[in-house]
């Protein structure tokens, strides 16, 4: 089978519901696929256990970044894993797009790939999200230098290289950001890849309130600022 | 008087910014240990002799000694602050490192290294049932259910061994 060498990784954090059908869709294409499950308090780790996944469970609940970074951590100690997939567990991503994107980074000289919304299709997005991604994305530029059109998007692909460097500290959903800073440190290169974002009532409901951006703003710009010499 | 308030604000400023930057400097731990030793023995002064802070208001151009006391409170209130919610993060980090190191570690106990070849995950349909609701032993359970070649299943069972050396690449 093809992907042997890619690892898929799924933060998980309560997705009962829909995470075994993601994880069972990703099995077709990805051999390797590890969920990591974020110390959910519902039947999550139960429902990932029933897929041929692996599971990593946290002990505590570490945040999206957190569960992300594990996944990375777990995955890296398979010498064999060329390629990192990251995928969220809530069903707004589609495979066909996680396996055109490794398709891509196979083919191209980048070491990181973005899944962007705004160059593929977004469907149901509300108004507001949108007005909020938009800001994110000026924001992400004016404190990395990185251009997105897309700066917060769950579908992500990079190269053994990136993963050993990112080493992601910000463990909520900051991550996003330090994510992106990572990509301006390395100054490895990135694209970004059209993809299309399914979003239903369980996604949204499921989603981040708006207004926890402020927190997430506030958080990145005093951590950038005193961030401090080691 | 204005300007030199600007001046004042901007100066406390950038020697906040700066005194966190260089917190781990041992230096600046020893100043803040100096410091606050300084500020007890100001304090004691005080109760001894309430005009000192409003011979030193005075000295400063502040109206009363209470305001200088305020003043003074607010900067130490905003470095406590400043300082204990890098403490937390710090702490929160250990936390999660460890967090992160026991999850991972336990994975591998029960499943062995995730090496795609060693644990034979290579057929990629088979929807094992019954296996929900299964505690951790599930994992367990519904390898065995799968249906695979027994060439794989021998790799399942050294996989199982969690010292088992990871397989080479394809």
């Amino acid at each position: 089978m093809a992907n042997e060498d890619v690892w898929v990784i799924v933060p998980t954090y309560n997705e009962a519901r829909v995470v075994r059908g993601v994880l069972e869709e990703l099995l077709v294409h990805f051999p390797n696929v590890v969920a990591v499950d974020d110390g959910s308090v519902d039947a999550s780790a139960a429902e990932i256990v029933a897929t041929r996944a692996r599971l990593v469970r946290h002990p505590i609940n570490m945040g999206a970044g957190g569960a992300l970074q594990t996944g990375v951590d777990f995955a890296l100690l398979d010498h064999g894993a060329r390629y990192f997939l990251t995928f969220d567990a809530d069903g707004q991503h589609r495979v066909s797009d996680a396996v055109a994107m490794v398709e891509h980074i196979r083919t191209h000289e980048v070491a990181v790939l973005l899944g962007s919304r705004f160059l593929g299709t977004a469907n149901n997005m509300t108004r507001g999200r949108r007005l909020l991604l938009l800001a994110a994305r000026w924001f992400e530029r004016l404190t990395t230098g990185i251009n997105l059109t897309d700066a917060h998007n769950g579908l992500r692909v990079f190269n053994r290289e990136f993963a050993q460097v990112l080493n992601m500290k910000m463990a909520d959903m900051a991550w996003a950001s330090e994510f992106l800073a990572r990509i301006a440190e390395s100054k490895l290169p990135y694209a970004e890849f059209p993809v299309t974002v399914d979003y239903t009532d369980y996604s949204r409901s499921k989603g981040q309130r708006s207004i926890n951006s402020v927190n997430i703003g506030v958080d990145i710009m005093l951590n950038r600022l005193l961030r401090g010499h080691r | 008087m204005q300007s030199i308030k600007i001046v004042l604000i901007v100066c406390f400023l950038l020697v906040i910014v700066g005194f966190f930057r260089n917190r781990r400097r041992v230096e600046l731990r020893a100043g803040t240990r100096i410091l606050a030793l300084a500020l007890f023995a100001l304090a004691v002064a005080s109760v001894m002799d309430p005009d000192i802070t409003m011979i030193a208001a005075r000295a400063l151009g502040v109206g009363r000694g209470t305001d200088l006391i305020l003043y003074a409170l607010v900067v130490v209130f905003t470095l406590t602050t400043l300082g204990l919610y890098f403490r937390l993060r710090e702490a929160d980090q250990r936390v999660l490192d460890l967090a992160r190191m026991i999850a991972i570690t336990e994975a591998v106990q029960a499943d062995g290294l995730p090496d795609g070849q060693a644990l034979g995950r290579r057929s990629t349909r088979g929807i094992p049932s019954a296996t929900v609701g299964a505690s951790d032993a599930g994992v367990a359970a519904s390898e065995a259910e799968v249906p695979a070649p027994p060439d794989e299943v021998a790799a399942d069972r050294q996989a199982d061994h969690p010292h088992a050396p990871p397989g080479g690449d394809e």
